[in-house]
């Protein structure tokens, strides 16, 4: 149950088509649970960010090893009182992982130990007026 | 970076085990999407943003984490503790006697002035209640605390109750200034 890049049964299924969220590197709407709506972060509050991570997807078939996806578009956030709402797992070596405050759909993301800052996952996520 | 609210207040969920701490900390617990992933490693905390008479208040709110099992919380875990919703299951009489040694536990190892509250939770079906609605008033009442019955289902009052906790942390900051 530990470790992100564990797992060699990884899979690319991020799409590429997230430009028009972007307004001076920040998020241009606002960014929801793509299953209940509740709100994680306002417009403007999250950095636009590309680095590679090895995500756990939210739907795991079985525990033994997690399956994991490589994400590479995500929000950057600093503070975590930037979000409006969003929960924090246990810690997993130095990561904690984000989900949805209200129905706890997750991983939307990640927060690492280290620096402190957040990462959430663009494709994780909806982006709405 | 501005700061983006007016006031950060952490709050601590206790109560014994199955109690549905977890509930309360749902606002749509039937839509819960337990994920294998998630359920498995388990929720630290989260951050709720609320207004409050005109301000933004972030609330950081923490379960036990399992640590209610031993029937003891640490000092480390209340350090900075704002607020406390003391948990019990309205269909769970000893969840509700533990309510006494849980406000001990508080007395002994959390700040004299966190502000307290106590939250009648109902997970369940009434038929299966054990706790009448009186006692648990009675019991609010006996350490001078407000009191609320919640379910999980009716989501309006488990927010109800953090509004509530979290406008008289408010008033108690706002008396000291």
């Amino acid at each position: 149950m530990d470790g992100n890049n564990e797992c060699s049964n990884k899979t690319e299924t991020e799409p590429k088509h997230f430009e028009k969220e972007i307004e001076d590197g920040m998020n241009r709407r606002t960014i929801k649970c793509k299953y209940c709506q509740s709100v994680i972060l306002t417009p403007g509050s999250g950095d636009y960010f590309e680095r590679d991570f090895q995500l756990p997807l939210m739907k795991q078939k079985k525990e033994a090893c997690p399956e994991t996806e490589c994400v590479s578009s995500f929000w950057v956030v600093k503070d975590m009182f930037t979000f409006q709402n969003v929960g924090f797992s246990n810690t997993v070596g130095t990561t904690k992982y984000l989900t949805c405050a209200d129905c706890e759909a997750g991983p939307i993301g990640y927060h690492d130990l280290n620096t402190r800052i957040s990462y959430v996952a663009l494709n994780r996520v909806s982006h709405t007026n | 970076m501005a700061k983006t609210y007016d006031y950060l207040f952490k709050l601590l969920l206790i109560g014994d085990s199955g109690v549905g701490k977890t509930c309360v900390l749902f606002r749509f617990s039937e839509d819960a999407f337990n994920t294998t992933f998630i359920s498995t490693i388990g929720i630290d905390f989260k951050i709720r943003t609320i207004d409050l008479d005109g301000k933004k208040i972030k609330l950081q709110i923490w379960d036990t984490a399992g640590q209610e099992r031993f029937r003891t919380i640490t000092t480390a875990y209340y350090r900075g503790a704002m607020g406390i919703m003391l948990v019990y299951d309205i269909t769970n009489e000893k969840s509700f006697e533990n309510i006494k040694n849980w406000i001990r536990n508080i007395e002994e190892n959390a700040s004299a002035d966190v502000e307290k509250m106590l939250l009648g939770n109902k997970c369940e079906l009434e038929d299966k209640r054990q706790v009448s609605k009186e006692r648990g008033e009675q019991l609010a009442i006996e350490y001078g605390i407000k009191f609320i019955e919640t379910s999980a289902k009716n989501s309006i009052r488990v927010e109800d109750a953090f509004f509530t906790l979290a406008r008289d942390i408010k008033a108690k900051m706002e008396k000291k200034l």
